[in-house]
């Protein structure tokens, strides 16, 4: 008998043994992997931007079955990667900041900040440059060894180019976005040294070396203000390994924290939104950073967006023109309907433009910004990506709540980061973006279901009603509907209307061990039409899930 | 002075509840903001109706039709990354510019009669030699153009503008060309497609020009030339020569010629830009006698108009241009007028050489002592982007080659109707695609220039 509880203990023993080496083999086979996950580089240009989506993406897809089954029934594709709460979780792509809670002005005006920008303690050493057009950019390291890409405003246009991209990554960062450090530099041209051993791509498509007199010949074509100094936006090159681009289509296979298609995420459809609002007409992949780094003893890819300006009413070489951000650089559809109209259609952008008076109307630091028939459902960045074609109501009202959490003062603490010398200039991109942000939300509002900010206490589902509290609808004429189901059943059980943004639950609808769908909708007086449903997953310890319909 | 211990313990007590209550509700605040806090986050957890899985992008059908594209998108974005990566976009264009500052400006184009392009170089002799800027008003040009089995042209004028800071200009020339298969169909405006032949015509032309501009739209100019022409014997596509093909029928120059040409030439310019105008007009008035020399039978008078009026339509975008040529060649003291220099028409009139536009016509289709045609077209612009323009054209071309003025015959009228793109980067023409329809069939054309 004790020699059979021997073997038994023995056999206890080797297995309690056998289980901790698999664990211990497991838990060193992940930090090994974790270690070993290689990220190959993605490479991507403008030239083949244009190419993929504006000329194979756009034959390609209409060769995809899938695609046309959706267009003829009408069938949205949701998005893949939202939570039981409609919401997105945190992830390499995106941060929930200004969603999950407000940030305050002084973060909003700050975004995202290792340093204060270049140190000058010392000369800036400028290790690289390239010649885009007439005007120059520069890579320099600081004295802390921090490295910068410095962007310059173009002549005449002293303040565009740089507020632009400044205000522009405050508004990502704040949405949830990833992006590099960017501050505004104003440096005199002794404070830059070039550094030995550095090369320049000259216009001419050869690269060279940078002498101290071609770089002061690239630094003649810069603007100056008063005091003489030169003014640039100060990208920070983050730390990290540089693995490319990431597509707004297809996920990295190479990234085992990658599981949707980029087209499915909502953060990436949303960015067309995010783009209209900002007039980021040139928001592409090309413009995108992929960065390795450790975190956690783990190595993940963080996504950047890394290119602003040309955003508000700017482009790298001056204001914007006019086209931009109405039409894709090869716009099939706006162009067959020019043809057939044997021109006498006149696109908005040319009418904008002939009331505009062909000409520039505002400062030339604010460029050509306005809000002049702004239509936030045909905003149009250059190249057309299918995933921000794929928007859907649940999308957009996702988009539209990240909007409206922005009050007009957190727009005014960002647009401040843009540090224009003339008040009015940040005040006339404020208002512009404010009406902006109004424009695209009520637009979203009042296609989607614009309930949210669910809540149940006290057997009452408790909810707000976006467009009501934003004022894009009246409450007076709102009616409720609510529609109680089964759960996993089509069954109705219930059916009420309510005029207040709450509804009634009686115990009976909430099953024992599992939970009662409460489909609500909305009907407002000034439309005919009653609002997609969204739905509420509700059991007696409370919300257990929310879905806006797509 | 002895308060009652019952009173002290009492304040403790009330005291120590005092601060169990704050206590309390410091806690109770705390668990709600922490409650808060905790069901705020819960918004935002990773915690899905279904696990996450990596799915393909499109159905496996879908895929499948996709492959073989994708197969030649690989490659395709490989060239074209690497073309942006090693800059070769902005090598090509300083490549382009570094051989236009040394007075040497490449030359490409389409003719009718080729799938091949034409190519060549316009030389210019002053920069290469480094003289420009010493004699700014002086030029010192050669063309040469090259259109494998169709033409090879060598241009080249010698001269100067604006003589004394005046207006007068005078240049010398000297060309040799020779063209190898000139369609030719007959004489009149009733010949027929399938009688066609065409001949190679070998041109050496040796020339001076003397003239004043009145202003930088108005200009007159004074010409004299001297011109050997050799008809050279081709068969070609199954087609015989020619002398065969048109044999027993009067077709003066069949044998070449040597000729001296006076002209005089009046002409005025207002279009806002010479390949994309949308406002202005211009007119050419051409007044020519050439005689021939040498044995050459041929004495005629040449007279010529060419006007163009560009209408803008209430709108730059919206063009309509108005065109009319007239031709007419008077023989003179029974000499003759050598087929190669009747009037010709046909074809998408953005030829190196003359034969008026026709577009639903090859080129070259009619020859006639005289031409009258007019040209319709209504240009609208369809797509802006930056410094890039398409437009849309709808034209007609309505002309008719005949022999004396009374020979015009409304009936004989040739009609081309079509539609035309056109691609344009800072008003320079980088493509014209046009499609023609006329009674003799449909023609496509491919070129980099306007008939216009």
């Amino acid at each position: 008998m004790s020699i059979q509880l021997k073997k038994t203990k023995q056999a206890r023993q080797a297995l309690a043994l056998a289980i901790l080496g698999i664990g211990v083999l497991g838990l060193a086979g992940t930090v090994a992997a974790g270690e070993t996950v290689k990220f190959k580089e993605s490479e991507s240009s403008f030239y083949s931007d244009l190419f993929d989506q504006n000329i194979y993406n756009e034959g390609v897809n209409q060769l995809d079955l899938g695609r046309w089954g959706r267009k003829l029934s009408r069938k949205p594709l949701p998005s893949k990667n939202v939570n039981i709460f409609d919401e997105v979780p945190d992830s390499g792509f995106f941060t929930n900041r200004q969603g999950r809670e407000r940030l305050s002005p002084e973060a909003l005006e700050k975004g995202y900040q290792e340093t204060s920008g270049p140190d000058l303690s010392k000369p800036l050493q400028v290790t690289a440059g390239e010649q885009r057009g007439i005007y120059p950019r520069f890579w320099v390291k600081d004295a802390r060894g921090d490295e910068y890409l410095l962007e310059f405003d173009p002549q005449g246009n002293m303040e565009l180019v740089t507020g632009s991209e400044i205000i522009a990554s405050r508004l990502y960062y704040a949405l949830g976005y990833t992006v590099p450090q960017f501050t505004i530099l104003r440096i005199k041209p002794e404070q830059f040294q070039v550094a030995p051993g550095a090369t320049t791509w000259e216009e001419t498509g050869f690269k060279k070396a940078l002498s101290q007199k071609r770089f002061e010949e690239y630094l003649m074509v810069l603007p100056q203000n008063a005091e003489g100094l030169y003014r640039a936006s100060a990208c920070k090159i983050m730390k990290g390994n540089y693995r490319g681009i990431f597509s707004f289509e297809s996920r990295r296979k190479d990234d085992p924290a990658d599981l949707v298609n980029h087209r499915d995420r909502r953060e990436i459809r949303t960015l067309g939104i995010f783009a209209s609002w900002l007039n980021h007409y040139d928001l592409r992949e090309s413009d995108t950073l992929d960065i390795s780094v450790e975190e956690n003893g783990q190595t993940v890819l963080k996504h950047y967006l890394a290119d602003f300006n040309g955003a508000l009413g700017s482009t790298q070489e001056g204001p914007k023109e006019p086209m931009l951000g109405y039409e894709y650089i090869i716009d099939y559809g706006e162009t067959s309907k020019s043809i057939l109209a044997l021109g006498l259609r006149e696109k908005p952008w040319q009418k904008k433009w002939r009331l505009a008076g062909e000409k520039i109307q505002g400062s030339p630091a604010v460029g050509y910004f306005t809000n002049e028939l702004f239509d936030p459902a045909r905003y149009k960045t250059q190249f057309p990506y299918e995933s921000f074609r794929l928007v859907t109501h649940a999308d957009g009202l996702w988009a539209a709540k990240l909007l409206m959490s922005f009050s007009d003062e957190d727009i005014r603490a960002m647009v401040k980061a843009g540090q224009y010398s003339d008040a009015k200039n940040a005040d006339t991109i404020a208002k512009t973006l404010i009406e902006r942000r109004d424009l695209i939300s009520r637009y979203w509002l009042s296609r989607a279901n614009p309930l949210d900010g669910f809540s149940f206490s006290g057997w009452k589902l408790l909810f707000k009603d976006l467009a009501v509290e934003n004022g894009f609808a009246s409450q007076e004429g709102t009616v409720y509907l609510a529609q109680v189901m089964r759960e996993g059943k089509k069954e109705k059980i219930a059916q009420t209307e309510t005029k207040e943004p709450s509804v009634n639950i009686q115990p009976e609808w909430i099953p024992e061990n599992g939970e009662a769908k409460i489909l609500l909708r909305v009907r407002r007086a000034s439309d005919k039409k009653t609002s997609p449903a969204v739905t509420v997953l509700l059991n007696a310890k409370g919300i257990q899930g929310i879905r806006h319909e797509d | 002075m002895e308060e009652p211990l019952a009173t002290k313990l009492e304040e403790m007590t009330r005291k120590n509840k005092k601060l169990f209550s704050f206590l309390c509700l410091g806690l109770f605040a705390f668990a709600l903001i922490a409650y808060g806090e905790e069901k705020k986050a819960d918004l935002y957890a990773p915690v899905y109706t279904k696990p996450l899985t990596a799915q393909p992008l499109k159905g496996f059908f879908s895929r499948a039709i996709e492959l073989p594209f994708k197969l030649a998108k690989w490659p395709m974005d490989q060239g074209i990354i690497y073309t942006e990566n090693h800059r070769l976009d902005k090598k090509t264009i300083w490549l382009y510019e570094q051989t236009l500052k040394q007075g040497v400006k490449p030359l490409f184009g389409f003719t009718d009669l080729s799938v091949y392009p034409y190519f060549g170089a316009e030389l210019n002799l002053l920069a290469l030699a480094r003289q420009k800027e010493k004699y700014p008003d002086f030029f010192a040009t050669t063309t040469l153009l090259y259109c494998p089995t169709v033409f090879f042209a060598v241009d080249s004028e010698i001269g100067a503008q604006r003589i004394g800071g005046t207006g007068f200009h005078s240049k010398g020339i000297v060309n040799y060309d020779l063209e190898q298969k000139e369609p030719f169909y007959g004489i009149g405006p009733n010949t027929s497609r399938g009688d066609g032949t065409s001949y190679r015509i070998e041109t050496t032309q040796v020339g001076a020009r003397a003239g004043y501009e009145f202003s930088p739209t108005i200009d007159l100019e004074a010409g004299f030339d001297y011109k050997k022409v050799n008809i050279l014997n081709r068969a070609h596509d199954g087609k015989g020569d020619i002398r065969t093909i048109f044999a027993g029928q009067n077709i003066p120059g069949l044998g070449g010629d040597d000729l001296l040409d006076y002209s005089l030439t009046l002409g005025r310019d207002t279009r806002d830009s010479k390949d994309d105008a949308t406002k202005g007009s211009y007119q050419k008035f051409l007044f020519q006698f050439t005689d021939g020399v040498n044995g050459s039978s041929a004495r005629y008078l040449k007279y010529q108009i060419d006007m163009a009026k560009y209408f803008r339509l209430a709108s730059p975008r919206r063009v309509l241009v108005t065109r009319l040529f007239a031709e007419h060649n008077q023989e003179i003291d029974h000499g003759d007028i050598p087929f190669y220099n009747l009037s010709k028409m046909g074809g998408a009139g953005a030829n190196t050489r003359d034969s008026e536009t026709a577009r639903a016509f090859v080129y070259n289709r009619f020859y006639g002592e005289s031409v009258l045609l007019l040209n319709l077209e209504y240009r609208y612009t369809v797509m802006e982007y930056k410094k890039f323009k398409l437009k849309t054209a709808f034209f007609n071309d309505l002309g008719e080659v005949f022999g004396k003025i009374h020979e015009f015959r409304l009936k004989d009228l040739r009609e081309s109707y079509g539609i035309g793109f056109y691609l344009s980067y800072t008003r320079n023409t980088l493509l014209n695609f046009s499609v023609a329809h006329g009674n003799e069939g449909t023609r496509f054309y491919v070129k980099n220039k306007l008939a216009f």
